[in-house]
């Protein structure tokens, strides 16, 4: 069945309308609930009212200052930072299973997590300001997938292939000289803010951060949106894209930048979440079917639902913060199964 | 059994034959010291200065006195035997000269000194046996320091005035039979090595592991309470993680000492050399730690633990009494913060007891386990009144200041972030220095409540329990209130 001649069907498409729709609300949801959740009791009203109160100064009198503070300075930059990375880690999830024509990668395989970890653990090792560790991870993201890259261009056959041979091989160099780095800090230090930071953690998020990572995503999202039915094209294979017009050297390369800058944004601001990038996209097949037209948006859509709802657990549940990389993979995996076992679907 | 001469007795000798020649006789005695066995680096360091001090006056006495005796001791009626022993070992073939009254040394049974003021705990030679010297004879101070060194430890054991070992039970469980004398200590655990030097037995280290030394002022602190200091640093060789087998084999040592939350015990009971684990969370923990030291290292190490555990108690009861009958609502919840603002002491560890101590209530005492990584907003909902930030690990009272997200906090808009305090040992470890870490924020906490003063009291700590007069300098900027 091609999807036209799914949506032929009434009840196919009344069901389309309704698993949208709740794709939709999903993260809304979430983000809402994010913003009343947390170890400090704040009412449901007095949050509303936190939030308008830049609008109308009026509306917050009656409530404390922290409570105010607290929604406004800590809770929402945190939600909108959720949001935004797991956007980000569905959207080029999906787009690298499509230029790969792979199931098992993510944007991690050209070794932009394992780059950033090291950025991050080197400036925490010498540096220490959090601006620091952002900008040292950003750049490092960068820079491993550049080595991958080019050191594929040093092999002329099947890029495609040596590009993740160089990805695994450059993200292995960079996880031991992250090791290194582990192992030369201060066990007492610095050795367990960089095992932290590995583990994933939204807490130090600021909205001066969040500015940041907010401009590169939703540029670099927006063109993922707006390529995502040549990633049909791409995944058929390479002849079939030159037969349909499209360059799929320069498409996969555009792609691959684009995706590069807003996972290392992402991890530069996080810290390594792995996991979400590769499974969020078949969670979004199950879905809405493996049309790129729709399975994009449902993948972001369900990145951002699921970061959020990780990121919700993570700062509630215990006193102390829950690293990110621990839940992904506790609560996902759960999730993942139900849904396969419900549904069969081809990626 | 003959006795070996040493480093102590060979030095009386030519004092007694060249009584003009004394700068040149120091000379050839710190040259002895330095190029014997290294047993002989036991030497305890007040030993080696005292002649400078005392040696004009120790002429005019012995020419006073005549060559009767070196210097007079007055002793409870059971001790004779075993000095005449101790004497004849570090003086060869030389009688004590026992008088009833006026003498040079009185040899008595201790009393429970509770003053807690500025002088040196008296050495204890034998359990509850001390001696005190009455007059500046330089004899008599070196047959001080004889009696309690690993060598005179040696003559008690020989006599069975001392037994030859000791079995104790380590604060991981384990029961360790350890030989004495204890001559070669490797320690590896910062707050280990500092009650170590708590309990006087710093001359017996081989090696050792320091907390708060890495940093500059530490560093400086550590040279002035010990000149060996740079060559016993084992930082690079030995840790909690790591341990140099090679290295530790060179030195020779006959105890290891370290935390019980060590990476390596398997690996270092292959050598067959007896380790001793420390795990001191508690206030009570750290008092057992510092009492089996002192037992590790024999009678005198003993009293100064026991002197030590006094003065804690002394302490703890002193502001018990004054914060007791303050009211719940009183009391300041205080945060203790680690090496990140965010990253705060659980309810297990020694901080909580600290802030317990001094009369607060912990706000993050709900914890398990070590440092937490929290979040901000789990911290307002502590609410905390004081937070305190640890003096290592780049912790500043600026990070959180000067972050305008913690302004939200009324700890932080009241101005009340403080950093606790160190020499070298941050007062906030389970170590010996931090029964000071409880009198500052007792201060901190109740400025208008408590009378213990943080000046004061640091300068009898370190001098009673480092041998360390510190200076009026390092007391200002130690105990600054701004």
């Amino acid at each position: 069945m091609t999807p036209s001649a799914l949506s032929t069907d009434p009840t196919q498409s009344f069901k389309r309308t309704i698993t949208g729709v709740t794709l939709v609300a999903l993260p809304v949801v979430l983000f809402m609930l994010a913003l009343m959740l947390g170890r400090y009791p704040i009412g449901p009203v007095d949050v509303g009212k936190a939030l308008l109160s830049p609008l109308f100064p009026d509306l917050a009198a009656d409530i404390p200052d922290v409570a105010r503070q607290l929604v406004l300075r800590i809770r929402l930059p945190r939600a909108l930072a959720a949001l935004l990375i797991g956007a980000s880690f569905g959207g080029t999830g999906t787009a690298f299973q499509a230029i790969f024509k792979n199931p098992l990668v993510d944007s991690n395989i050209l070794g932009v997590t394992s780059g950033a970890g090291f950025g991050a653990a080197l400036a925490l090792l010498l540096l220490r300001d959090t601006w620091q560790v952002q900008l040292f991870a950003f750049a490092f993201g960068l820079l491993a997938v550049f080595l991958a890259f080019f050191g594929s261009r040093l092999y002329k056959s099947t890029p495609l292939l040596i590009l993740t041979l160089m990805g695994i091989l450059i993200g292995s160099l960079f996880g031991s000289l992250t090791a290194m780095l582990k192992y030369l800090a201060d066990p007492l230090d610095t050795l367990p803010a960089i095992t932290f930071w590995l583990l994933g953690s939204l807490t130090a998020i600021t909205w001066q951060k969040l500015s940041a990572l907010a401009i590169i995503t939703i540029v670099g999202l927006v063109f993922l949106w707006l390529v995502r039915w040549r990633l049909n094209i791409l995944s058929l294979g390479d002849d079939e894209a030159k037969a349909l017009g499209v360059n799929p050297a320069r498409m996969k390369l555009w792609i691959i930048i684009c995706s590069t800058l807003i996972t290392s944004a992402a991890v530069s601001v996080s810290g390594v979440i792995g996991w979400v990038g590769l499974v969020i996209p078949h969670a979004g097949r199950i879905l809405v079917g493996p049309d790129h037209k729709r399975l994009m948006p449902a993948s972001i859509a369900l990145g951002a639902a699921f970061m959020i709802l990780i990121d919700n657990i993570a700062r509630t549940l215990l006193p102390g913060e829950v690293p990110l990389g621990v839940l992904t993979g506790l609560i996902g995996v759960p999730i993942l199964i139900l849904l396969l076992r419900r549904n069969r679907t081809g990626w | 059994m003959p006795l070996s001469p040493n480093p102590f007795c060979m030095k009386g000798i030519k004092m007694k034959q060249r009584l003009t020649q004394l700068t040149l006789l120091l000379l050839v005695t710190i040259l002895i010291l330095t190029g014997c066995t290294p047993a002989n680096q036991a030497t305890p360091t007040d030993a080696i200065e005292a002649p400078e001090t005392t040696l004009p006056e120790e002429e005019l006495t012995e020419e006073a006195t005549g060559p009767a005796g070196r210097f007079t001791i007055q002793a409870d009626a059971d001790l004779p035997p075993a000095l005449t022993v101790l004497y004849a070992a570090c003086f060869p073939d030389e009688l004590p000269v026992f008088v009833d009254a006026e003498a040079d040394l009185l040899v008595t049974t201790a009393t429970q000194d509770d003053a807690f003021s500025l002088s040196y705990l008296p050495a204890t030679f034998l359990p509850d046996t001390v001696l005190i010297p009455q007059s500046d004879s330089f004899d008599a101070a070196y047959f001080i320091a004889f009696a309690v060194s690993p060598a005179g430890q040696q003559v008690l054991i020989d006599i069975g005035a001392l037994p030859p070992t000791v079995t104790l039970t380590d604060q991981a469980g384990n029961t360790v039979e350890i030989d004495q004398p204890v001559r070669r200590v490797i320690s590896t655990y910062g707050p280990a090595t500092a009650i170590v030097y708590s309990v006087d037995a710093e001359s017996r280290l081989a090696s050792a592991s320091y907390l708060g030394a890495r940093d500059e002022l530490g560093a400086a602190a550590m040279e002035r309470i010990d000149p060996r200091f740079q060559d016993l640093i084992g930082d690079d060789n030995f840790s909690q993680d790591d341990f140099n087998l090679e290295e530790a084999a060179n030195l020779d040592p006959d105890l290891i000492i370290t935390s019980a939350r060590t990476a390596w015990l398997d690996t270092v009971g292959e050598l067959e050399i007896p380790f001793f684990l420390y795990d001191a969370e508690t206030p009570e923990r750290l008092k057992e730690a510092v009492l089996l030291t002192g037992q590790l290292f024999g009678p005198n190490s003993t009293a100064q633990a026991e002197a030590w555990v006094n003065y804690y108690d002394w302490v703890y009861a002193s502001i018990l009494e004054q914060t007791q009958d303050l009211p719940e609502e009183e009391r300041p919840r205080v945060l203790f913060t680690g090496t990140a603002p965010t990253r705060v002491a659980s309810g297990d560890m020694y901080q909580t007891s600290l802030i317990e101590i001094a009369g607060g209530i912990s706000a993050s005492a709900e914890l398990t386990g070590y440092w937490n990584d929290v979040n901000l907003e789990q911290i307002a909902a502590w609410d905390p009144d004081v937070i305190i930030v640890p003096p290592y690990g780049g912790a500043t009272v600026g990070a959180i200041t000067e972050n305008p997200d913690w302004q939200i906090l009324d700890a932080v808009q009241a101005g009340r972030v403080y950093q606790m305090p160190k020499l070298v040992v941050p007062w906030d470890t389970p170590a010996p220095d931090s029964v000071l870490g409880i009198i500052w924020l007792t201060q901190r906490l109740f400025p208008d409540v408590v009378t213990l003063d943080c000046a004061e009291q640091a300068q009898y700590f370190y001098y009673t329990y480092y041998d360390y007069p510190i200076s009026a300098d390092e007391i200002d900027t130690i105990c600054a209130v701004d």
